[in-house]
């Protein structure tokens, strides 16, 4: 209990974030004297707007803790075909916040966006959200053949797991073919495109009321180009994170994104961090880091308001993003415990 | 560009032209509030204007289903085709052969048979797509060693030995040295000037649809000191992005070809799982960039076929979007690399 309410009071503090923070929050290095400059009639005008709004109930009128927690509960969340990640995150990917996926290259980033691209769409009578997912791709990691390997997986769990007549009608329609035609693919070259599509989709998003899930893969590779000039780089980047929470928050979509790891250099010791520098860490709400531990697979919650620091195993089969078998994780449990800080 | 194209109204146009923002991309690469502040627009203003940008930066290209895709209606995203090996074992391990959209690396200690592979696809693209090639020419940029035009001869003479499943008047029919565009760069502003100039025009005219860089690690561990390191991952990151850009715009396989490097702490090995002492050079900036890994190694023992023979060797796949990590063991023959099905 004591998590939920945690969970809900962060909420409301994105609320307030994505309401205020885009006006008000967010001076800008630099540019102190600009910003004073003309300033009694234009903030009079955004002040007018910011109330107008207020008072419409765009963006996010006042809204208590408890109706809060409804609501998060009727989002309900993704699962991940992992049953221990589900249980460390409480159910999945939450709905409705932006949660980042850090990793080395090839330890399976790509690999659990694509399994949330297919799980999404699983019928609600199994537990899913049937919804349909957006997936924006600026690695060109987007394999089609790997897509269509996890839906037939996916379909070919829950026509094992069809009991009863509802499931049985509901698995008429979850096939492989609806799976693919439920996935909407966006390639971006470079971070210009990446801004351009998500100022376009909220358009998208009006007239795709199932849509659930916005994943994009990922936001480093086209933003560590930009390295010629890091302070632009730090302000595109927060008002991309800007973007993203309100997008989640509004059209109560899941934001899905992924992140490289780098090397930082502290006091002659070198150690991995996720890429895009530590203003870029504010913005997902949570944040799974894939690592290697040997010759295994572990997921950690390194950063989340609402659930408890937890490591769990998992690996990456034919079928998809699956749990580690059991003997294994039994034997890793105790070193686990001691290399976790 | 012109701002009258756009649906906006007359006062956000004039105000953009004062703040002398010339184009979608300059207005999408200022952050709102900056925006903001250098067109004195107001907020809902600022926000039609990013949107009236975003939409004529886009080109209008509407987000398509992967059923789309996997019905071949979108070419332009997935095409469907993979680059042939030429070898029915490697293709079963790669499921195809190489994605062409993406940079595929393949890193080995020398002698690992990298540029065997390489040569072996330069050949391969050229047949027709039934036959697992992209029916083009091949670019094969050397950095290190002189082309092994030798080599090259021996494996175009022996074609019809590999490829005995296409039929000898195919194979009659292509002229592989024709097709094979041979660049040397022994430094990085002429791997520069190949990558940014002359590989786009022989792409664009279809004459190449597969690129070769043999090797990565050759110019970027010669440039730089140890100290460079900024300088270095700068580099590598608009080298990386080039070669992206040439995958992308021509649906064009790239292939890189790595060196490895020793690693000497094991237990820090969060960043792979490999269990060997080597690892790819260039370090976590170019893995980053990196679409599928491949790895060869020299393993011990000899395979034996006819009168030829041949030290073993074994293709991972370390990592890639699409593929389960496993490999092949391969030896290399007269004609070429093949897998060893049922190693000695």
């Amino acid at each position: 209990m004591t998590l939920q309410i945690e969970n809900v009071i962060r909420s409301v503090w994105i609320w307030f974030w994505c309401f205020f923070g885009s006006t008000v929050l967010v001076p800008h290095q630099g540019s102190s004297s600009r910003w004073t400059q003309g300033r009694s009639i234009k903030n009079v005008e955004e002040a007018l707007e910011a109330l107008q709004a207020a008072r419409t109930g765009e963006g996010g009128a006042s809204v208590t803790a408890l109706e809060l927690l409804q609501k998060e509960e009727e989002f309900g969340s993704i699962v991940t075909f992992s049953s221990r990640l589900d249980e460390a995150l409480g159910g999945g990917i939450p709905v409705g916040k932006v949660t980042e996926i850090c990793g080395a290259p090839g330890v399976g980033k790509t690999q659990l966006c694509l399994q949330l691209a297919v799980d999404v769409q699983v019928p609600p009578c199994f537990g899913g959200l049937g919804g349909q997912v957006i997936f924006v791709d600026t690695e060109g990691s987007f394999q089609l053949q790997r897509v269509v390997d996890l839906a037939g997986a996916a379909v070919r769990h829950c026509s094992l797991l069809a009991e009863d007549e509802e499931q049985r009608v509901a698995m008429t329609t979850f096939s492989v073919e609806t799976i693919l035609s439920n996935i909407f693919l966006v390639r971006c070259r470079d971070y210009v495109e990446l801004l351009a599509e998500l100022h376009l989709l909220p358009d998208f998003l009006r007239d795709r009321p199932k849509l659930r899930l916005l994943v994009v893969d990922s936001v480093a590779f086209p933003f560590l180009r930009l390295h010629d000039d890091l302070s632009q780089r730090t302000r595109l980047l927060q008002g991309l994170g800007l973007q993203l929470i309100a997008t989640a928050t509004r059209h109560s979509i899941a934001v899905v994104i992924t992140n490289h790891m780098t090397t930082r250099l502290r006091g002659g010791q070198s150690q991995l961090v996720p890429a895009l520098g530590d203003v870029w860490g504010h913005a997902p709400s949570i944040r799974l880091l894939l690592q290697w531990e040997e010759s295994r697979r572990l997921a950690s919650i390194v950063k989340s308001p609402g659930h408890m620091d937890a490591t769990v195993q998992y690996q990456i089969t034919c079928e998809g993003f699956r749990d580690a078998d059991q003997s294994e994780q039994l034997q890793s449990k105790r070193p686990r415990i001691q290399t976790d800080q | 560009m012109s701002w009258d194209r756009l649906q906006l109204k007359p006062q956000i146009i004039s105000a953009v032209q004062r703040a002398q923002l010339r184009s979608a991309q300059e207005v999408l690469c200022v952050s709102g509030p900056d925006l903001q502040k250098v067109t004195g627009l107001s907020r809902s203003d600022v926000q039609d204007l990013l949107h009236a940008a975003a939409a004529a930066a886009c080109r209008a290209r509407p987000p398509v289903t992967a059923l789309q895709l996997q019905r071949g209606e979108c070419h332009r995203l997935e095409s469907g085709l993979r680059l042939g090996t030429g070898c029915p074992v490697l293709d079963g391990l790669l499921r195809g052969g190489l994605p062409v959209g993406g940079v595929t690396e393949l890193s080995g200690e020398s002698g690992a048979g990298k540029t065997q592979l390489g040569l072996q696809l330069s050949l391969s693209v050229q047949y027709p797509v039934e036959h697992g090639g992209l029916s083009a020419g091949a670019m094969y940029i050397c950095t290190e060693d002189p082309f092994p035009i030798k080599r090259l001869q021996q494996l175009i003479s022996e074609q019809r030995v590999l490829r005995s499943d296409v039929p000898p008047s195919v194979i009659g029919g292509l002229r592989f040295s024709d097709h094979i565009y041979v660049e040397h760069s022994a430094d990085l502003d002429s791997l520069q000037v190949c990558l940014s100039r002359r590989a786009p025009l022989l792409l664009a005219q279809g004459l190449v649809r597969l690129v070769v860089v043999d090797s990565v690690a050759a110019l970027f561990r010669s440039e730089f000191q140890a100290d460079d390191w900024l300088e270095r991952n700068k580099q590598l990151l608009t080298f990386a992005s080039m070669l992206h850009h040439l995958s992308q715009e021509f649906t064009t396989p790239v292939l890189c070809i790595n060196q490895v490097t020793d690693v000497f702490n094991q237990s820090s090995s969060s960043v792979s799982s490999s269990s060997s002492s080597v690892s790819p050079a260039l370090g976590l900036a170019w893995a980053n960039q990196v679409t599928v890994r491949l790895m060869m190694q020299r393993l011990q023992g000899t395979v034996v076929r006819g009168d030829q023979s041949s030290a073993l060797r074994r293709l991972e796949v370390v990592f890639a979007p699409h593929l389960a990590r496993g490999g092949r063991d391969v030896g290399v023959w007269r004609e070429g690399l093949r897998g060893v099905l049922d190693p000695a």
